[in-house]
């Protein structure tokens, strides 16, 4: 298995951190990990926060249910929507830009999984309490939080569901 | 911890539980039990803190932060961990000291003790 597929099987939702703080150089290399994700018609419209301030993740936790634990760190995953619809019309605001953050997210949970860190995706929160605490503009909105640190539990992996994958056309398993 | 970083415990708690709320009116309704006892969890954990938590809700926020997750596994195993949850309460509530400090016991029949609640229910 190459390495890659190997940390695509291996990665994890973990929601357990160590009080370890993550360093700079490592968030910097997960957000580059993010540019380079694909993006819809090149629009490259995403943006993102990174918090490392705990008093900061605490009170976006306090607005934020899904984001469990303590992790030290926090990337907002945000997308202009304002740019997004300027770029990609009404699909590109209400579809484009969602697709985009999905795949910038997915590099950024690879790439911390490389790292040895854990990270876990969080879409419950409140969405306008996170933009007015990240001081995010008018049009800018938070999609996804990813919280990211050492974990001090790794969970088992969850069963997948294998009927879901059809080869020419749907039902036939192949 | 003093009053303040008390105060600022169950402020964070109510945060939670507010946006709880109101992202509860669009996400898996599954996810409000989830809240519910995650919420109770977080709640004995400031007491504990505060060196308020007995062993009952200890016992009990150990059975929570054990099988919470199970929601995003198997429905049917959270289904299964909230009833045992319950189940434990119920012993707790049944052997608790009264207000005055006596005992309550629970009035079962030789039958029903020890069975699980849901057993029970189906035969009462």
């Amino acid at each position: 298995m190459t390495e890659v597929l190997e940390a695509i099987r291996g990665r994890r939702s973990v929601r357990s951190f160590l009080d370890r703080p993550v360093d700079k150089g490592i968030l910097e290399q997960l957000v580059e990990a993010a540019i380079w994700a694909p993006s819809a018609g090149n629009a490259q419209t995403w943006r993102f926060v990174v918090i490392t301030e705990p008093e900061r993740i605490r009170r976006i936790k306090m607005v934020s249910p899904g984001l469990l634990g303590d992790p030290p760190a926090v990337i907002a995953i945000c997308q202009d929507l304002d740019e997004a619809r300027a770029k990609g019309g009404e699909l590109g605001a209400s579809f484009l830009a969602q697709v985009d953050a999905a795949m910038a997210t997915q590099n950024v949970l690879l790439a911390a999984h490389d790292k040895g860190l854990g990270t876990c995706v969080v879409a419950s929160f409140h969405r306008g309490a996170v933009g007015r605490l990240l001081g995010l503009p008018d049009g800018v909105e938070p999609l996804l939080l990813v919280s990211v640190g050492w974990p001090a539990n790794v969970p088992s992996p969850p069963q997948r569901r294998r009927n879901v994958v059809f080869f020419e056309v749907y039902g036939e398993s192949g | 911890m003093n009053r303040a970083e008390l105060t600022e415990k169950y402020f964070e708690l109510v945060g939670y539980m507010v946006t709880s709320a109101r992202n509860l009116l669009d996400e898996s309704p599954l996810y409000g039990p989830f809240r519910l006892v995650d919420a109770a969890s977080r709640l004995v954990a400031i007491m504990e803190e505060d060196d308020l938590a007995d062993q009952r809700l200890l016992a009990i926020r150990k059975e929570i932060e054990a099988h919470k997750y199970s929601v995003m596994e198997d429905p049917t195993k959270f289904r299964q961990f909230l009833d045992s949850l319950v189940d434990l309460l119920v012993s707790q509530i049944a052997s608790s000291p009264g207000r005055g400090g006596g005992v309550y016991r629970e009035k079962l029949s030789c039958e029903n003790e020890g069975k699980p609640l849901k057993e029970r229910r189906k035969e009462g």
